[in-house]
């Protein structure tokens, strides 16, 4: 593991001496892409989107030909007429049309049956396991992006190398023990409220204080206060680095899409403007809740999915006309899917295996994988066939160029979900 | 390291100090006034922790404010209204280390509102957890079986003989008393079985018998026709109950990440002392762990804590209403905690945005009256002689620090001190910027 990742840090030293232009040729493009990336400015940018509660996967990319289908949601499966048909036999649900517009520009890649083995039906275990990518045991010490933000030189050296934007905690797959990643509950609020007395007097208070937080180092290998404190440090310095840095880069963007007014279009459009502003934030994470649909799910499902599609399109469009596209990956993520067959109450239980969306211009467009089959069933559950480690090990090997088999502490074959 | 941890701490040559009596107050309830830590200074050790343990009579005034702001919540029916009783409770209650008990079980009993949907009962498991406070677990824990806002909150009429649910037996193991691993999944469905027909009716606790399983269970080996109660009493016989109390006592008034030698004596005192608090939150808060360095300063304060506390040291009539919104900012709402897991604390507690958010609470309270009038700076400097910026420096880290700062730390602050105008202008400065420091996050 250490062999691999000096042999890492190696490339991304040369790497970070070329910079990245938007008007290079193809070609030269596709080879700096091979050789790296690190956040810096004018680097690749994952947007993670969690879709909390466990999403309906089968109301999403739907088996419209299969029976199974029709038979087990006498008042939830979608009509053959009304699918959004991307293959002979699945088709995306009628609200996800800004998505399949970019799957028909081939943008988008749909990874079929994904999931882990022995699924854990608990929002909480099961959202864990995606954020840790450890499903055998319980180790929340440290998410997936947050081990691979460690494997980054310039990350561990300060910065904002990752944000998570409108969550109210930061999110456990960012967790790192040795780099701070900044949450931004609301951009808004984003500020540090000046002190009493005059202008002179606050701006002497805050120096002072940027000054006393930026003293953490080595005092927080001793445990007990020295390490709480270290952290507090750590966290603070991180806070202020972003607050500066947000509002230095927030000024000059002017949107170029239409957003709509829901509460996923409006953080995305936040990170248009970041990455627009050449912040150097290489992930950013946005959540969307309300995915548990136990009874009345269709009104809720279609909203949501909406809501999904109509602020993912808004963005790549915004970051299109920003000349950004050919730098964000969207991946979309849910902690579980839902039972094949409906409740009594005209929802769906939690259930396992379930789809994952790869959206921008890196992907590779298509539909990955064969839909789970409906009759061969585990508790009442599609199977999966593909890990979601298999994905994660995609993003971050073809897409962001970290080595996968540290982070997710062995080797999985990564899915062919990004062009190289 | 130390023989026994909880055997009592002894007070070196100086004897019982200022900074002891600062750090025992801090961690028995939420904040101290400076008036305070003089008093304990001069009572000593013993008469201190006497005075937390032992119930002390109300003043008449704090009588009848808590009845106004009790009655206001119970006929407005509003979550609001309840966590302002509370909040006045915690901050003005005589008996603070009570309340700070009451929030304890609170937090491991986590109930929301926000699915039980009644004040009344809120308030009525509340006041079950003030009465236990510093009483017995072992009560508190079969209390809860049959606590209406409980039985509400954890599905307990879904609970039947055909059908059994097994909210409130899984929770009963994994988060009231034993802690994940102490158990198998066929012992929370066994138990669910014991607590079938455990329902409330019109609210209050009602045993549905024709709803009741009188089969046989197996629970943790013991096999028979259990009920509820013998089901409880299962759990409180299991080594890794004590335990799991002693954990629980440990990381909210001692340590974040406590040893094994550590959690064994409290675990045993829990035992010996028969699951009745009072005792051993005596033992625990007059050891050699306790005053040991590595607890001193070791804390993230919750944001009751840090609010409350602050407004302790330094707002002598904080205002409720902004009070509340700012602890539902910092993410510490009364009555909702976010799950049946309650406020998971600690390091959790602190992200960008919240310490943002702790920042500028310090900037607004000392800035205007948001949250109520600042003590009166200038009378304060008189009465300390707080004349040089070193010494309004020392003063001001002394209450509202925990552990001395660095010398990097006390050099900025006093050259902060040093350029500042007036005295009173330089206080308030220097207040706004302590309060915004990281080590101000620590007790």
């Amino acid at each position: 593991m250490s062999a691999n990742r000096r042999i890492f840090l190696g490339r991304c030293g040369t790497a970070g001496a070329i910079s990245v232009g938007v008007s290079l040729p193809g070609i030269w493009r596709g080879a700096i892409r091979a050789a790296g990336n690190q956040a810096k400015p004018g680097g690749r940018v994952l947007v993670v989107v969690e879709m909390a509660g466990g999403n309906d996967g089968l109301n999403t990319v739907i088996p419209f030909t299969d029976d199974a289908y029709h038979k087990a949601r006498p008042t939830l499966a979608v009509g053959k007429d009304r699918v959004l048909k991307v293959t002979g036999q699945v088709g995306l649900h009628p609200r996800l049309a800004e998505i399949r517009a970019l799957f028909d520009d081939g943008q988008v890649a749909v990874v079929q049956g994904v999931g882990y083995p022995r699924p854990d039906r608990s929002h909480f275990r099961s959202m864990d396991i995606w954020h840790t990518a450890r499903p055998e045991k319980v180790d929340l010490r440290d998410g997936w992006l947050g081990r691979a933000l460690e494997l980054d030189p310039r990350a561990l050296g300060g910065g904002v190398p990752a944000l998570a934007l409108g969550t109210e905690k930061l999110p456990l797959a960012l967790l790192s023990s040795r780099v701070n990643v900044p949450n931004v509950q609301s951009m808004d609020a984003y500020k540090l409220v000046a002190g009493p007395g005059d202008s002179s007097t606050q701006a002497r208070s805050r120096q002072t204080l940027r000054e006393a937080v930026a003293l953490h180092g080595a005092s927080g290998s001793e445990g007990g206060a020295a390490s709480e404190l270290d952290f507090l440090r750590r966290t603070a310095d991180v806070t202020l680095t972003s607050v500066d840095r947000l509002g230095e880069v927030a000024k000059a963007y002017k949107p170029g899409a239409t957003y709509p007014g829901t509460g996923l279009a409006q953080r995305l459009q936040v990170v248009a403007q970041l990455i627009a502003g050449n912040l150097g934030t290489q992930i950013f994470y946005v959540s969307l809740g309300g995915f548990d649909t136990h009874s009345r799910q269709q009104p809720a499902h279609e909203g949501l999915l909406g809501e999904l599609s109509g602020a993912v399109g808004a963005f790549l469009k915004d970051l299109k006309s920003h000349g950004l596209a050919d730098r964000v990956m969207v991946a979309t993520f849910s902690e579980f899917g839902r039972r094949l067959a409906e409740n009594g109450s005209l929802g769906t239980d939690h259930g396992a295996a379930s789809q994952m969306f790869c959206i921008g211009a890196g992907a590779r467009g298509g539909v990955l994988g064969a839909h789970p089959s409906l009759t061969d069933l585990v508790d009442g559950d599609p199977k999966h066939h593909t890990d979601f480690r298999q994905v994660y090990a995609a993003l971050l090997e073809k897409w962001l160029g970290y080595p996968s088999e540290p982070v997710l502490g062995k080797g999985f074959k990564p899915v062919d979900c990004v062009k190289v | 390291m130390l023989d026994n941890p909880l055997a009592p701490h002894a007070f070196g040559v100086g004897g019982w100090s200022w900074r002891d009596a600062a750090h025992l107050l801090r961690r028995a309830q939420y904040g101290v006034s400076p008036d305070e830590i003089e008093r304990a200074t001069q009572a000593g050790p013993v008469a201190t922790i006497d005075r937390l343990i032992r119930p002390q009579a109300e003043s008449a005034e704090f009588t009848s404010a808590e009845a106004l702001l009790r009655q206001t919540a119970l006929d407005t029916g509003s979550t609001a209204n309840l966590q302002a009783w509370w909040l006045y409770r915690l901050g003005h209650s005589a008996n603070p280390l009570t309340e700070k008990m009451t929030f304890f079980w609170h937090n491991l009993f986590a109930t929301s509102n926000e699915k039980v949907k009644d004040v009344a009962l809120m308030l009525a498991q509340n006041d079950l957890f003030r009465a236990q406070a510093l009483g017995n677990y072992a009560g508190l824990l079969h209390a809860m079986a049959r606590d209406p806002a409980m039985l509400i909150w954890l599905d307990g009429n879904a609970n039947r003989r055909r059908h059994p649910n097994e909210n409130f037996a899984r929770e009963v193991m994994e988060l009231f008393s034993l802690g994940v691993g102490n158990y198998t999944e066929k012992d929370i469905q066994e138990a669910a079985r014991g607590f079938t027909g455990w329902h409330m009716r019109e609210g209050v606790f009602w045993f549905n018998a024709s709803q009741h399983d009188t089969g046989d269970k197996t629970v943790l080996g013991v096999k028979g026709n259990l009920d509820g109660d013998s089901v409880i009493d299962i759990c409180l016989k299991q080594a890794a109950c004590p335990r799991f109390i002693a954990m629980r006592l440990l990381k909210t008034f001692v340590m974040p990440e406590p040893g094994e030698a550590a959690l064994a004596a409290v675990s045993a005192s829990i035992r010996r002392n028969g699951f009745v608090m009072g005792p051993v939150l005596r033992e625990l808060l007059t050891s050699r762990l306790f005053f040991s360095g590595e607890a001193r300063g070791s804390l993230i304060k919750s944001p009751l804590d840090l609010v409350l506390g602050t407004q302790r040291a330094l707002v002598p009539a904080p205002r409720l209403e902004p009070t509340i919104s700012r602890l539902s900012a910092l993410g510490q709402d009364l009555f909702l905690p976010p799950t049946v897991k309650g406020w998971e604390g600690g390091r959790l507690w602190i992200s960008s945005t919240t310490y943002l958010l702790r920042a500028n609470f310090a900037a607004e309270l000392t800035k205007g009256d948001l949250y109520g009038q600042l003590i009166d700076l200038e009378a304060e400097a008189r009465r300390h002689q707080l004349q040089t910026p070193g010494e309004a420096t020392r003063y001001y880290c002394d209450l509202l620090l925990a552990s001395e700062p660095a010398q990097a730390v006390r050099v900025r602050l006093e050259a902060f001190a040093s350029s500042a105008g007036s005295q009173a202008v330089r206080d308030r400065g220097l207040i706004h910027l302590i309060l915004a420091l990281p080590e101000q996050q620590l007790m």
